[in-house]
């Protein structure tokens, strides 16, 4: 070894070196990912002049280390090799992997690419970036084309109006590139760069490479310049708007390609918002209808997604005239998704329409939408009822509703009733307690003894969320009691849900419950005949003692009730009783001692 | 120990086998929990009974749902966590086979690695699978190669499978065993006589018991099998009142409805793969006996092809026939 170097001068790059060249991708990776910490060890001037040359000349190696490469790259990387004012020194290896075969590596060198612009200034982008720019739109294959899209937005407000005007040339090539993939790189970024052009320049330039997209024979281009069209139309007044867009607007929402249609349809919304409430009542209202008569279901679905915030935009006389009919059209749609769509957004009319036009026109078609063949079109209405609810009050609501999910809750099928456990706590909130104690309590307790054990499990999770719902108060009345009875059933699942919903809902219950009403029934369990439940019960015991084991009265229960039966058990003669007691007596020491 | 176990029980949980040296280890430690096992392994209730598997990991996976967890629950598994013959037969997509199809290493593991953590909690019962002619023809020692690139994993199970028990009974009145009766035993203490632990003969009392099937007849049978015997009511009835039990609870043969009694309740099927090689279309069950040996048939049905779709390399497809 030279003299001259001492060991630590030399190691991290060698090191990297080596491990960059190893056989395995998974050390390989490990390398890149610690990329940052090597210049770090380097400090700022090796880095610059020894680990970038090399990082640059690494791009032959597989995607997934690419990937990470040029991840690392974009993380604040310039703070390694001596600050802000070296940051396009960054440009040399995310240039090389802007070009690769790999659009997920593409994608990221750009994103990278993105965040060091915002670092530079001006003079670094004149002198470093355009060049970069310049090359990669110019590059022989599409790929660096393609990449070179994304990064003319993030620099155009940097520069001199000159290289603007040729940065609005370049786009503008690249809008009518050869390669249809270029184009689609043009289409998605469009809008990004538009939003940065002044209003004159969104006229003269911005227009005309829209056009030139939204006319693109490849349906997968046109596809993209809805959402240009949507920033397009936000940087224009509504006059202008009706004067230079209506034309594609139209073509947009019925292009032969469904695939166009569906953006649209999905971007409805946003579209309409853009263009301003006259042109909306005047003129989209009527394409939106003709979206939700689409031929497509996709498409179907996709509009029925936007109904609420289309309708928001409109006269509550013009939703029910010209929208409704519509939406009760698509309750009988053939496709389950399209009805899942709409019973998902359906509720969202109420408040547009108030109380009486919604039991009028709207809670019919609810109704409908509940007994749905589809547990998801049922699953989907019902959680988005307390919007019906604060319209039409709970009284009307609950007697059309309840039938239905008491139905739900003796589906034969588990994983349906699953659905609507999960679903309870929601329910509950938007019921109130009463009506809740009248009508739902007993379906509640019944799940306890399901045949199927996750439905058990997730009626025990279903009470501690109830218990947060209602409070600890109604808990210590309606719950406690009917768990802790069912300690004693002869059968042992039974006896075993005791446990361990006792588990799961003690620590949302407070310590006075637990000690007054709960912990005994768990420690007349230790000694239960099945060593299941003994283990579950030492289980349990830990959960008590570590949520209450800081408070005084809580570590007086543990030292007093918890260890001497943790204790017991840790004798038992069965060997998972022995391992889970020592386990939660562990545990409950560390706790009570630590409080 | 435990924690180390622990987290290999985990990732086996979520279908990723072991390393190759955990591999290892499991079985040597298994070996060792199941060589103090008797030939029919003493069980207490309450306690679930499960049969065939086969390989059908995700629909494992279901039936821990319905039952419960191990070892919140105590579980008996019959035999043949392996694939069968018919597992064989070409789908329309070869393709297929290998992609949707078997997970027979993660299964076996998983259930060896719960026997390890777990002893007293889980009872393994050595089927007519799980053997090493069987594994070799039918499935498991290519997977246990296309997994590992070596065929140790393969040799270590096999060794294992001769350790496990051939029957188990609980509380003295159910007897478990994977496929049926024997000519050659009267008395279930006849049984623990057997040296088990070798490859399944071709004959004899210890091949019978995993290859064996009941059968309307009178007496004993030929097994169309080339293994085992045919065995009918008389038998059946003359063996429990014998051995002074209840119900002989086995596995082995398909039953559409998930569970089949059979000779007035004395001798019922249990199977526990449902949509058997994703295209029998049967519902599959377990048997859960409770402290009072009250039997209970849980059927459940394969699981939504959007819980199995982790290792899926394409949109799932309907199933053929």
């Amino acid at each position: 070894m030279d003299p001259g170097l001492g060991v630590d001068e030399i190691t991290p790059i060698a090191l990297l070196m080596d491990e960059l060249r190893s056989e395995d991708v998974q050390l390989r990776l490990n390398a890149i990912r610690r990329v940052s910490t090597i210049a770090l060890a380097l400090g700022p001037d090796r880095a610059r002049d020894e680990l970038i040359p090399f990082l640059q000349d690494s791009v032959d190696d597989e995607d997934e280390i690419l990937l990470a490469l040029a991840d690392e790259l974009g993380k604040s990387f310039e703070e390694y090799i001596g600050g802000k004012e070296w940051a396009h020194v960054l440009l040399g290896p995310l240039e090389n992997l802007s070009a690769v075969e790999e659009t997920l590596v593409r994608d990221k060198a750009a994103e990278s690419i993105t965040k060091i612009a915002a670092v530079l200034t001006s003079q670094q982008v004149e002198q470093h970036y355009i060049p970069l720019l310049n090359r990669l739109s110019h590059g022989e294959w599409f790929t660096s084309r393609t990449s070179s899209a994304a990064l003319y937005a993030p620099v155009y407000s940097k520069v001199s109006p000159a290289i603007q005007e040729e940065l609005r040339k370049g786009f503008a090539a690249l809008g009518s590139d050869d390669t249809p993939m270029v184009r689609r790189a043009a289409a998605k970024w469009l809008g990004a760069f538009a939003k940065n052009l002044s209003k004159q320049h969104v006229l003269s330039d911005g227009l005309t490479i829209y056009r030139r997209l939204q006319a693109d024979d490849q349906d997968s281009v046109r596809l993209l310049t809805v959402e240009d069209l949507v920033v397009i139309a936000q940087q224009l007044s509504p006059a202008e708007v009706k004067e230079q867009l209506l034309k594609q607007i139209r073509q947009s929402v019925s292009d032969k390609s469904w695939r166009v249609r569906y953006m649209a349809a999905n971007h409805f919304n946003a579209l309409s918002e853009a263009v301003g409430v006259q042109l909306v009542r005047e003129e989209l209202v009527n394409h939106y209808v003709q979206l939700l008569k689409d031929n497509e279901a996709e498409v179907r679905t996709a509009a029925a997604g936007q109904i609420p915030g289309f309708s928001k935009l409109l006269e509550p006389e013009v939703v029910i005239a010209r929208i409704v009919p519509f939406v009760r059209d698509l309750c009988q749609d053939s496709s389950q998704h399209v009805r899942a769509a709409l019973a998902n957004q359906i509720t969202g009319l109420a408040p547009l329409l108030g109380h009486g036009p919604t039991i009028e026109h709207l809670l019919q078609l609810f109704l409908h939408l509940l007994k749905d063949e589809f547990p998801e079109v049922r699953l989907n209405i019902i959680s988005k009822l307390e919007q019906v609810n604060e319209v039409i009050g709970i009284q009307l609501l609950a007697d059309n509703l309840l039938p239905a999910i008491v139905e739900l809750a003796e589906d034969k099928s588990w994983r349906v009733r699953q659905a609507i456990i999960e679903y309870i706590p929601l329910l509950a909130t938007q019921l109130g307690r009463t009506f809740f104690d009248e009508q739902l309590a007993n379906l509640c307790m019944s799940w306890l003894g399901d045949t199927v054990y996750s439905i058990r499990e997730a009626a025990t999770i279903n009470l501690k969320k109830l218990t947060e719902v209602f409070g600890v108060e109604w808990a210590r009345t309606q719950i406690v009691p009917k768990v802790v009875n069912m300690g004693s059933h002869p059968n042992y699942l039974y006896r075993m849900t005791t446990v361990q919903a006792i588990g799961t809902i003690a620590p949302s219950l407070n310590i006075e419950i637990v000690s007054d009403e709960i912990i005994d029934a768990l420690l007349h369990l230790a000694t239960d005949p099945i060593p299941n439940i003994r283990f579950n019960v030492a289980k349990s015991l830990e959960v008590v003692a570590t949520t209450y084991g800081k408070t005084p009265e809580g570590k007086e229960l543990a030292q007093q009730k918890v260890v001497p039966v943790l204790e017991e058990l840790k004798t038992d003669q069965d060997a998972d009783v022995r391992y889970f007691a020592a386990l939660a007596s562990q545990r409950t020491l560390a706790t009570t001692v630590q409080g | 120990m435990p924690s180390d176990l622990d987290s290999q029980i985990e990732q086996l949980i979520q279908c990723n086998p072991i390393s190759e040296e955990q591999v290892k280890r499991l079985c040597i430690k298994a070996r060792e929990i199941l060589i103090e096992e008797s030939n029919v392994q003493v069980v207490d209730a309450p306690v679930t009974i499960c049969g065939d598997i086969h390989g059908q990991f995700f629909d494992l996976m279901e039936l821990f749902k319905i039952g419960g967890t191990c070892p919140e629950t105590n579980y008996i598994f019959i035999g043949a966590a392996l694939p069968s013959p018919t597992c064989l037969v070409p789908m329309n997509d070869p393709g297929d086979f290998v992609d949707r199809g078997f997970y027979s290493v993660e299964t076996f593991l998983l259930l060896l690695a719960l026997k390890v953590r777990y002893p007293d909690r889980i009872t393994l019962i050595r089927g007519n699978h799980e053997s090493r002619q069987i594994t070799q023809v039918y499935g498991f020692y290519d997977e246990c190669q296309r997994k590992y690139g070596s065929s140790n994993v393969w040799r270590w199970c096999c060794e294992v499978f001769d350790y496990l028990a051939l029957g188990a009974i609980v509380d003295g009145r159910v007897f478990c065993v994977h496929g049926g009766l024997s000519p050659a035993l009267q008395a279930i203490d006849q049984i623990r006589t057997i040296d088990r632990k070798q490859e399944v003969p071709h004959d004899g009392a210890m091949c019978d018991l995993l290859w064996s099937d009941p059968d309307d007849i009178t007496g004993w049978g030929l097994s169309p099998r080339g293994a085992g015997f045919l065995f009918g009511a008389d038998i059946t009835k003359t063996f429990a009142h014998h051995n002074a039990i209840d119900l002989i609870a086995r596995a082995h043969q398909l039953a559409m409805e998930g569970y089949k009694l059979m000779f007035d309740q004395t001798i019922v099927t249990v199977w526990s793969a449902p949509n058997y090689c994703y295209r029998c279309g049967n519902v599959a069950s377990i048997l859960e006996l409770d402290e009072h040996l009250v039997q209970e048939y849980k059927v459940f049905q394969h699981a939504p092809s959007d819980v199995r779709s982790v290792p899926l390399k394409r949109p799932p497809a309907d199933y053929f026939l």
